[in-house]
């Protein structure tokens, strides 16, 4: 099993043919150990997928499972809620919310893709 | 047995119950993940990913070993945008910038609500919610978040309690409330009917609760309410619009009683009243459509991106208000005309009313098609009074049992198992158990449309060849019990065994139905175009062949029914029992009333088939009649196929019909090409079989509605008979003049081929030259261009001047 603090140093592996083996061994081991995790992914259009990681392939295309979309809230609706929290006078953050949606089974391209996050519970990470 | 009444339940099943699941699917999702949450924490893995993905050579894939690539293929492609609805164009916004808060002109209003009835109507043929009524902006911020009371069910949220409602705005929420509460109504009540799922229409709601939660009679009170205030302040707007926006209030409310009066299923008269009041105020709705200012802002595709549906906005459903207005008052009349089905009085009358009612041109909607399922089966009480038994009873009395002992309600008080009658009652409700399902299933096939009906009618046959193999079994045990003598029967046909034969009333009973079914099969396909041309004659032979079977059929149980009303009437006795009471009588005079009525349908149907198939054989013999696509090569240049396999694939629903049998396919064609008989010999006889057809027609058509069993339906059923007199007519017009054409004097070798053709020992079809030089053309009209969508009846011309004339 791969452990999560393993770094892979790309440039210097690329050198021996052994090396190279072993590094693509690690990167596969790293990609399987994420299989069934959920992933965050941000797209350009700055929405967030939060989806169980099925599968990947060499240009970072991904499928994910139980897909729901994040959206940041429009500029109408930011609007609309920093007039009512003005009105209500309260406090100095203002708290917009997400606009969700399920959208089940996805595959987000590679190159739509500006980053990607894994989330875990903290009770079951290695430290 | 069980295989083929899965398929025909399949069948069924297919119609709503996937829906069902489907909509479960929906609500059993897993409810949104918290975004943030102290106990998990998120990883910024996006280099390491990139760079672990780089490695892999192209076309290796990392995949959960449960994941298959098949599933995959249904995954949405993020960022495309024929696939991602939630794709942005650059520049677009999210949502449009409309205030359903701003004050509307009363001409506003008036647009809008025209633009939400063209959107319903548009629904009710089977557009979406979310490209019809759900992309009205006021709809939409009606219904979210979901309102659970009258209050919450508004476009303007948190609306203050102490501040008066603006008149117009009332009057709008009046009217959507109206027609979101009636849009729940109907697509309730097609849910709980047979129907196809995005076929015939879509009962997706996208999770919207369409008011669930608001009463009827708060809906309605607060209409009354709007047109209350409306009338208030008549003299501060123009007296016309004022008027049109009370017309449009008065129609939610009339339809929203229509609605609720459906569920009574009793008296048609009253229950009509608001369907008339509906095509009575459309009149004026209809007047003062061009009164409205549109407001093209207050609907917009983009709530689609909000709706539980992964479909990218798709165009808003935009029909005409002149279309609209015409699927309106269809829907009124026929909403008025399907409660004339409570009024059917026995169930050949209910058949009939069905079938007429579901062959008008076009079909009544899906709603109105929902309705009249509830009404025949609702809670399983046939029409709102009658038991399945009660109707079965009284439609093996009608053809085959009339004053049987078989059919004695006292059968079942019996309580000692020596006693034949305990046996009787027993088989009898062992028939009831076996063929119910498949009886129904007919009313029910009918309510779907015209496709489905032919389809599903093609696996009832194979039900039904079933059924009627297990009442034979019944009517043997029957048989015993009754201790019934076979007798030997003389028909008007001439077709009578000489062996004593057995009555087998039961499964004489599904066998005409099973005949009555394959021939719809066949006039279906002629309505459904589902045959070429060059097929019709064959076709037609079958459809002759069938009636003439069914013809036979119903001679053989008249006459065993002539012979028990005879045989009763000599043991008649005075005294209470024995004796051949009046009852009994009309009993007997109903069955054989319909037996007539039956064989006269069939025989008129078996005779103008017989005369279209001679006509259509003449003019492939001719050449004007071709196969499509062949152009003017012969018939049997078609390059893929032959005729044989095309036999095997048209009568495919027959061929598992053991009685009657399907014809192999050589009898087949020489049936129906006829060759050896001279063409003015097949115009001859086309001429007497449609000269037969003609009385048959005219005779039928003075039925009146008790011996035509009609009742409730006889004006449609009577249109219908007109109409295929009329095709008759078309087709002796057809007839004269080809026998016209061919009887001209012509020129050389003409006149030898066409001599030729006239002999006895026929060439089948004439060389081309012969046929370009005949100055005749035929053209095969299509169903809905013929009088009858039944008979198509082709039309002779002559396209130009005879050649006597141009060598004179």
């Amino acid at each position: 099993m791969m452990r999560d603090d393993t770094s892979i140093d790309i440039s210097t592996s690329l050198e021996a043919g052994d090396e190279q083996a072993k590094t693509r061994e690690e990167a596969g081991g790293f990609l399987r150990s994420l299989l069934n995790k959920n992933l965050r992914v941000t797209t350009t259009d700055s929405r967030m997928f939060m989806g169980s990681f099925k599968c990947t392939d060499t240009e970072s295309n991904i499928v994910l499972q139980d897909t729901y979309e994040y959206r940041q809230p429009s500029l109408q609706a930011l609007q609309k809620q920093v007039e009512e929290a003005v009105g209500a006078a309260a406090a100095a953050t203002i708290k917009a919310d997400m606009t969700s949606r399920f959208l089940g089974l996805v595959v987000v391209p590679g190159n739509h893709i500006v980053k990607m996050e894994l989330d875990e519970f903290v009770s079951q990470m290695r430290k | 047995m069980t295989e083929d009444e899965s398929i025909v339940s399949e069948e069924f099943v297919g119609l709503s119950l996937n829906t069902i699941n489907y909509n479960l699917n929906q609500d059993d999702r897993p409810p949104p993940p918290i975004m943030h949450s102290e106990g998990v924490v998120s990883t910024d893995i996006t280099q390491r990913f990139r760079a672990a993905c780089a490695t892999l050579e192209p076309g290796e894939l990392v995949k959960d070993g449960h994941f298959t690539l098949f599933e995959s293929v249904g995954a949405l492609e993020i960022m495309d945008l024929k696939m991602d609805s939630g794709c942005l164009a650059p520049g677009e916004l999210l949502d449009d910038d409309y205030d359903v808060t701003r004050p509307l002109l009363p001409s506003e209003v008036l647009g809008i609500i025209d633009q939400l009835l063209c959107l319903e109507m548009a629904w009710h043929l089977g557009y979406p919610l979310s490209q019809t009524i759900l992309t009205s902006m006021y709809i939409e911020a009606m219904l979210v978040p979901s309102p659970t009371s009258l209050e919450e069910a508004d476009f303007i949220k948190n609306h203050p309690d102490d501040a008066p409602r603006d008149t117009m705005h009332t009057v709008l929420r009046a009217y959507c409330l109206g027609l979101v509460k009636s849009c729940w109504y109907v697509n309730d009540r097609i849910k709980g009917e047979h129907y196809y799922e995005e076929e015939d229409f879509v009962t997706n709601t996208y999770r919207r609760s369409l008011l669930f939660d608001v009463g009827l009679y708060e809906v309605r009170d607060e209409i009354t309410e709007a047109r209350r205030v409306l009338h208030s302040i008549r003299s501060q707007i123009p007296n016309e619009i004022g008027l049109a926006l009370d017309f449009r209030l008065e129609l939610r409310t009339a339809f929203l009683r229509a609605i609720e009066l459906s569920e009574l299923r009793s008296n048609p008269e009253s229950l009509s009243l608001p369907w008339t009041q509906m095509k009575a105020i459309w009149e004026p709705i209809d007047k003062s459509r061009h009164l409205g200012t549109p407001v093209p802002g207050a609907f917009s595709t983009k709530i689609q991106r909000r709706l539980a549906s992964t479909m990218p906005p798709r165009p808003i459903v935009q029909l005409s208000f002149e279309e609209t207005s015409g699927h309106f008052r269809r829907l009124f009349t026929d909403g008025a005309e399907v409660l004339k089905v409570l009024n059917s009085s026995d169930p050949q009358s209910l058949l009939n009313f069905v079938f007429a009612f579901q062959a008008q041109k076009p079909q009544p909607l899906v709603y109105i098609r929902a309705l009249l399922q509830f009404f025949m089966f609702k809670d399983m009480v046939i029409l709102g009074h009658l038991s399945i038994k009660n109707v079965m009873d009284n439609d093996l009395a009608i053809v085959v049992l009339p004053c049987s002992r078989l059919l004695d309600p006292a059968n079942d008080a019996v309580e000692a198992p020596h006693d034949p009658r305990f046996a009787i009652a027993h088989q009898v409700e062992t028939f009831r158990h076996r063929a119910a399902q498949s009886y129904l299933d007919i009313f029910r096939a009918l309510c779907q449309n015209r496709c489905r009906v032919r389809r599903t009618l093609c696996h009832s046959i194979q039900d039904w060849e079933m059924v009627q193999a297990d009442a034979e079994e019944i009517d043997q045990l029957l048989q015993v019990q009754l201790d019934e003598q076979p007798i030997i029967y003389q028909t008007a046909l001439a077709w009578a065994g000489s062996e004593p034969a057995y009555s087998l009333p039961l499964s004489s009973w599904a066998y005409l139905y099973k005949l009555r079914l394959m021939e719809w099969i066949v006039q279906l396909g002629f309505e459904l175009e589902t045959y070429q041309p060059d097929e019709l004659a064959g076709m037609y032979w079958y459809l002759s062949y069938l009636a003439k079977t069914r013809a036979q059929h119903v001679e053989r149980i008249k006459a065993f029914t002539v012979q028990r009303m005879t045989d009763l009437r000599a043991r008649s006795q005075p005294g209470p029992y024995g004796s051949f009471t009046p009852a009994m009588e009309a009993e007997f005079t109903r069955s054989l009333a319909y037996l007539r009525a039956t064989i006269l349908d069939a025989a008129v149907t078996w005779e103008l088939a017989d005369g279209l198939c001679c006509l259509y054989t003449v003019l492939a013999r001719l050449r004007l009649v071709v196969a499509p696509g062949t152009g003017k090569q012969p018939l049997e240049e078609r390059p893929y196929g032959s005729d044989a396999l095309r036999y095997d694939i048209r009568m495919k629903p027959f061929a598992a019909v053991g009685l009657p049998e399907l014809p192999a396919f050589d009898s087949f064609a020489r049936a129906s090409a006829q060759p050896g008989v001279a063409t003015s010999s097949l115009l001859e006889y086309a001429h007497r079989a449609v000269a037969g057809a003609r009385k048959g027609y005219d005779a039928l058509a003075k039925l009146p509605d008790r011996d035509a069993f009609t009742v409730g339906c006889h004006d449609r059923w009577a249109a219908r008979t007109k109409n295929s007199l009329r095709s008759v007519i078309a087709a002796s017009i057809a007839i004269a003049a080809l026998q016209k054409a061919l009887a001209r004097p012509r020129d050389g070798d003409v006149a030898a081929s066409l001599a030729a053709n006239s002999a006895l020992a026929a060439t089948d079809v004439v060389p081309q030259a012969v046929a370009d030089r005949l100055g005749l053309s035929a053209t095969v009209p299509k169903p809905d261009d013929a009088y009858h969508e039944w008979w198509i009846v082709p039309k002779v011309v002559e396209t130009k001047a005879p050649p006597k004339h141009q060598f004179s």
